[in-house]
């Protein structure tokens, strides 16, 4: 929550917002002290309204029974600047990631139930290992704070193992074997494991109610 | 006379040209005959997706000489504190409104998972669960979680004869754990699987991303954001991580699922409905014969109970509003020679396990359950109640000793339950 509250605040400096407040503060003040106070009230009174309706529509609470519930996890440190920034270099690489595994068990899928054929399965699978590639040259190019080499070194464990999956499937284009399919599939399946545990540590939201 | 016709035929024959001119297009007999059929359906509506009031009742009919079943609905997670509004936005929270529509704060709302039993004792499953602990443990703005094996175990059931899932639709919170049932088939919709193919292929050029899956968050902070900055989030196009896709993929590899195209009978007096675009683009209903009627599981198409008796839409996400409405008749006919609304079974249904929702008051708390509950809601062939004897005076072991070993009543109240004694069960996610 607080590094969501300081990006917030950083991402006001040189905003319509900063400028604006920029502005007010060379006007003179209009209104009595009464009246300042009033002025005071009705604001905080909008404020408060305002707040809720947003919140009512874009939202949903979190915290509220956190704190009364006997075992929930203790509150998670703020992310450091070194942390976030990982974070945030990850991110567009994570979504590749996250598309193409997808992609990889919807194309075996389709395969399978005879909606693609092999030419089309193979089309999909080299595309997808090209992009598992780069995405582990882009995740290698980052440099992780220590406290995420952990992290990191799970999630390129991951893409590798997404590769390993998609060069075995690749096989069966080689000697015909379907069997290379189901030999394909812990690989990928473990990987879909992996991405989600640290997609979850980095991105908690990522997947909202549906 | 004849030079009355003459008129009449000389009229058509200039309209006939004057409409066949402006363009060019006239159209070929093929065409024709394409556009006359499409011409009987729903606009944008699959041939497959629409079923005729008729062809419903039919199914109606039909099943009432088909074998009973026996059912009951489990609590597999439960989300709190979640608005109304972002939820259905007909009940958004006006701040001092005393209008029952508008004065909750906040919702809890169940994931339910159906279980139903034929004579001869093996199982279908409607519905799945979550299977994702991390995201229990991170969010927290869930309770309740259990294992669906260890729930059907607690109240009675084998799982080892679950048989069949049909599931609603392939959203990580109700196609989880279908790896803890590895002899069971799975049902699922062609188009459910197509959409998501589409969808985390779809260009962005033009949408800033809104529109392509898989991720719904945005990048700079970690928070979930609705429109316009990311709208994809609010869509049923974003429900998938690649673990919940493996899993189904884990099945077709298995040679233990049913790639379906609309309407299907999986057995008799169990027959599978399209709900095309009722909330995913593959959604599907379960119509199961019982005692008291047909009964019509929805998953998210029938988010909330409320939403149908109502008529308001039960899930912003849903895919078109229409679609979802026809999905509501659809159950609306299945169960017109019954208890109408009431046998239509919610995934989402805040008043579930109560009074409130009359099908599932027959309800308890789950023995070693972390507060999930339990709710008969048909019995058949001879199958004796699951509920407790005592159900009413008497207590039980609410968590395991692991999580605590707490005790109450077997209608403990939700929220004291929630607040005071679930636990974060354990989970993988790393240190």
């Amino acid at each position: 929550m607080e590094r969501k509250a300081a990006a917030s605040a950083e991402s006001l400096r040189g905003s319509n917002a900063g400028r604006a407040i920029e502005f007010l503060s060379h006007l003179r003040w209009p209104l009595s002290r009464k009246g300042s106070l009033l002025a005071v009230a009705i604001a905080a009174l909008i404020g408060i309204l305002g707040f809720t309706a947003v919140h009512e529509t874009t939202t949903t609470s979190r915290g509220s029974a956190v704190a009364s519930r006997p075992a929930v996890a203790p509150p998670k440190p703020a992310f450091t600047r070194a942390e976030e920034a990982y974070i945030q270099a990850l991110w567009p690489i994570h979504g590749e990631v996250e598309r193409n595994a997808v992609r990889l068990s919807l194309g075996r899928i389709f395969y399978k139930v005879d909606d693609i054929g092999k030419a089309e399965l193979k089309t999909r699978v080299e595309a997808e290992l090209a992009a598992f590639r780069h995405a582990e040259e882009r995740i290698q190019a980052l440099q992780p704070p220590p406290s995420l080499a952990g992290p990191h070194g799970e999630y390129l464990g991951a893409v590798r193992l997404f590769q390993q999956s998609a060069i075995e499937t690749l096989k069966m284009f080689e000697d015909g074997d379907d069997g290379h399919l189901l030999a394909a599939y812990p690989a990928s399946r473990e990987g879909s494991d992996k991405v989600r545990e640290v997609g979850v540590k980095f991105w908690e939201d990522e997947f909202p109610p549906h | 006379m004849k030079s009355k016709l003459t008129h009449l035929l000389r009229a058509v024959a200039i309209a006939a040209i004057a409409g066949a001119l402006p363009n060019g297009s006239a159209l070929a007999a093929d065409d024709l005959s394409q556009n006359s059929l499409n011409s009987l359906l729903p606009p944008q509506t699959l041939p497959q997706g629409f079923e005729s009031t008729g062809q419903l009742l039919r199914d109606q009919q039909e099943a009432t000489n088909a074998p009973l079943y026996s059912a009951w609905l489990v609590e597999s997670s439960r989300f709190i504190n979640v608005a109304p509004g972002s939820f259905m936005p007909d009940r958004a929270f006006i701040p001092g409104s005393t209008d029952p529509k508008h004065n909750i704060v906040f919702f809890d709302f169940p994931a339910n998972v159906g279980i139903i039993k034929a004579k001869n004792g093996k199982i279908t499953l409607y519905d799945s669960g979550w299977k994702q602990l991390e995201y229990i443990f991170d969010w927290n703005t869930s309770c309740c979680w259990w294992d669906l094996r260890e729930q059907m175990k607690n109240i009675g059931l084998n799982p080892d004869d679950v048989i069949r899932i049909v599931i609603g639709h392939g959203h990580w919170d109700h196609a989880g754990q279908l790896d803890s049932f590895p002899n069971a088939v799975l049902y699922v919709q062609q188009e459910e699987l197509k959409q998501i193919d589409f969808f985390t292929n779809y260009p962005v050029e033009f949408n800033q991303g809104h529109i392509r899956a898989v991720n719904t968050v945005d990048p700079l902070t970690g928070a979930q954001v609705g429109p316009p900055q990311q709208a994809c989030a609010r869509t049923p196009v974003c429900g998938y991580p690649p673990q919940t896709v493996a899993e189904i993929e884990g099945k077709v590899l298995a040679g233990k699922a049913q790639i379906i195209n609309g309407r299907h009978r999986i057995a008799p007096g169990l027959i599978v409905h399209p709900a095309f675009r009722g909330h995913t683009y593959g959604s599907q209903l379960l119509q199961v014969n019982t005692e008291r009627g047909q009964l019509v599981f929805g998953s998210d198409t029938y988010s909330s109970w409320e939403g149908i008796r109502d008529w308001n839409v039960a899930n912003i996400q849903q895919t078109d509003t229409i679609q979802q409405f026809l999905a509501y008749e659809k159950c609306y006919v299945l169960t017109s020679n019954s208890d109408s609304f009431n046998n239509c079974l919610a995934a989402h249904e805040r008043l579930s396990y109560s009074d409130d929702y009359p099908i599932t008051k027959n309800w308890w708390t789950i023995t070693d359950g972390n507060c999930s509950r339990a709710a008969e809601l048909t019995l058949a062939n001879g199958e004796k109640t699951h509920v407790p004897a005592d159900v009413t005076t008497g207590t039980t072991r609410i968590t395991v000793p692991a999580l605590g070993g707490a005790f109450g009543p077997w209608r403990i109240d939700p929220v004291v339950c929630k607040d005071t004694i679930s636990m974060v069960p354990p989970h993988t996610v790393m240190p």
